[in-house]
């Protein structure tokens, strides 16, 4: 039985991916997990100048779910070039970094200095962050400048993959699906996470300090299995490329739903606050599925949707 | 002595409960069963260390047993796991004990209270970094608010073990005497100042206690307490330590009164996290940077959750 699975040019070892944002640089979750069993890991969000990131409190919790207002913290390039590539050159599983930015240009200058590194086997390009003022999802909800940013980022990447990161938070994603293709994009990943308020019943004012914050976990699965399936029937299928699924998966079903859903590869995003290493616990159970089902292989099942 | 090695400093482990009781009100004690990697990595466990527990999947107490201003709230499902640190740890026969106070006022403590003896949880830890002893200190101050009191009560017994030498005394506040987290009644503290709480007492750390409306011990605010008792007593600052949890707004006195008498000074910070483990930047703490007028954040999960009183920026 054969889970691997051809993600653009990248063959990968199998479907499960960890999600941005939810499993540091790189070796943050070496204590639980061994980031080479999966079938690719993608960084946080790097921006060309280091972020603080947004006041606390910077997440709250809801059924079923958590919402986020980071604000994209992160060490910014050079430091990520000098102290984190040499770690992500030692993995072998293919890393995907997330590139964030305030301006197309951000985008660019990161993309353009990492885009000759060996370590790193492509882009996912973060135009759906909603907790961000400027650049984040006010890119990702405008056809016109997903077209703009994803062509000026794909010349700067030269060889790698190139995979853009949809945000739910608009009327058809596919339209913005079809932008990014049509601009060049090699892999689409989605959802990001919802805007979403929490609000103090005590106080009437919002908990998080950011007011508005992404909402992720399982409450979003079925609305993201929903998406996948919508882009891959509308958008992707015919043109061959690729889907990242996420959004709430923590066991082996959810990432069985999003690849029938059409989703090639799926990423484990804030399961991995809950259980750090089930990543691997679900490339297991997948496996599971297929010799149970008589899979031989996982293609068979990508957009299998009856 | 290999195997200390290759054993895992922190993980995930299963652990089973051996006690849980309610010492008095909404305060009780969970007692948590490490065994193979889990009681050697729990065995260094340092006071001011924590573990994420999951509470998902217990069940709340029968409404009755809820009070009824936390029935609404307590009815919210849970999904990420809760924080707690420790109050107690202990080791024999290669198991490790692990006691941890806690109060029921949310859906996932009160879920707590149901867990059984018997029943198996899952926790991650240790984690973060505990309270740190410099060497030459001769004295040590423990002042607590509230469930502050819990790391400090583990430090305490560190400290007899570990620093035989060193005088230490425990100073506990609370709004009012319900709210204090200790297990006898304390009635009769409240008559005489001084009277020692069995928690510290059994290390052999003497305490004072101080409520806001002096319904036991001193009346008033516990750091009030502590600073004129800190007037009264003339220590040196450079023999002298002090370590401190509660609310934010505590600590921010106790830095206060730390840095005026020149005194180090070891804070517990608390902040809403995800994941504990570092990874999603939810618990910052926003630090100075020595020697410039900038601030960074730090993570209270993985920097702290134990920070110097003098790096904090306060949020008041």
């Amino acid at each position: 039985m054969d889970i691997s699975v051809e993600f653009g040019k990248l063959k990968l070892a199998n479907p499960v991916f960890t999600a941005s944002g939810t499993c540091g640089y790189a070796d943050e979750l070496a204590d639980f997990t061994n980031i080479n069993h999966l079938g690719g890991f993608i960084t946080k969000s790097i921006t060309a100048k280091p972020r603080q990131g947004n006041d606390t409190p910077r997440v709250v919790e809801t059924d079923s779910g958590m919402l986020n207002a980071i604000g994209l913290a992160n060490i910014g390039l050079d430091s990520f070039v000098q102290e984190k590539l040499p770690i992500i050159a030692k993995l072998t599983v293919p890393v995907f970094v997330n590139v964030a930015g305030e301006t197309i240009d951000d985008y660019v200058a990161v993309v353009q200095r990492l885009a000759t590194e060996q370590a790193i086997a492509g882009f996912e390009l973060n135009i759906s962050c909603p907790n961000v003022a400027k650049g984040g999802l006010s890119f990702g909800t405008d056809p016109a400048l997903v077209a703009e940013i994803t062509t000026a980022v794909r010349q700067a990447a030269g060889e790698k993959v190139l995979m853009v990161k949809l945000s739910p938070c608009v009327t058809d994603i596919s339209v913005i699906a079809r932008a990014a293709v049509d601009a060049g994009a090699d892999a689409l990943s989605l959802i990001n996470t919802f805007t979403a308020m929490v609000i103090d019943i005590e106080t009437r004012k919002p908990v998080l300090a950011n007011k508005t914050g992404g909402l992720s976990g399982p409450v979003i699965k079925p609305i993201a299995v929903y998406l996948v399936n919508k882009v891959y029937n509308e958008v992707t299928k015919e043109r061959g490329i690729p889907i990242l699924g996420l959004g709430g998966i923590r066991t082996a079903s959810d990432a069985v739903e999003f690849i029938i859903a059409g989703a090639t590869a799926v990423a484990v995003g804030t399961a991995n606050f809950i259980e750090p290493g089930c990543a691997t616990k679900i490339i297991e159970g997948i496996k599971k599925y297929c010799v149970r089902k008589e899979i031989k292989n996982i293609k068979e099942l990508i957009g299998s949707l009856e | 002595m290999v195997e200390e090695i290759t054993r895992p400093h922190k993980g995930i482990f299963d652990v089973v409960v051996f006690a849980n009781k309610q010492i008095r009100g909404t305060f009780y004690r969970l007692g948590l069963e490490f065994s193979g990697d889990g009681a050697a990595a729990f065995a260094k466990a340092k006071a001011g260390q924590f573990a994420q527990i999951d509470l998902s999947g217990i069940a709340l107490p029968p409404a009755e047993g809820i009070a009824e201003d936390l029935r609404d709230a307590s009815e919210r499902k849970i999904l990420l796991r809760r924080p707690f640190s420790f109050c107690d740890v202990s080791g024999h026969r290669g198991k490790t004990k692990v006691e941890i106070l806690y109060c029921a006022l949310g859906p996932a403590t009160l879920r707590m209270t149901t867990l059984s003896v018997g029943k198996s949880v899952s926790v991650i830890g240790p984690l973060g970094n505990g309270f740190q002893m410099p060497a030459g200190k001769k004295m040590v101050l423990l002042v607590s608010g509230g469930m502050g009191a819990g790391p400090l009560i583990h430090l305490a017994k560190t400290l007899t073990a570990d620093c035989p030498d060193v005088e230490a005394i425990a100073f506990a506040g609370a709004k009012t005497k319900t709210e204090l987290p200790f297990e006898r009644p304390t009635d009769e503290i409240s008559q005489q100042l001084g009277f020692s709480l069995h928690e510290f007492a059994r290390f052999g750390v003497e305490s004072q206690l101080a409520t806001d409306d002096g319904s036991a011990g001193y009346e008033g605010l516990v750091t009030d307490c502590f600073s004129k008792w800190l007037v009264q007593r003339s220590l040196a600052a450079k023999d002298t330590i002090i370590y401190s949890c509660g609310p934010e707004k505590m600590l921010a006195r106790m830095a206060r009164i730390a840095e005026e008498k020149k005194i180090d000074c070891q804070i517990s910070m608390e902040r809403m996290m995800a994941c504990g483990i570092g990874v999603c930047q939810s618990c910052a703490v926003k630090c100075k940077v020595n020697g410039s007028s900038e601030a960074i954040y730090k993570l209270c999960c993985k920097d702290g959750p134990v920070f110097d009183s003098r790096e904090v920026v306060f949020k008041l």
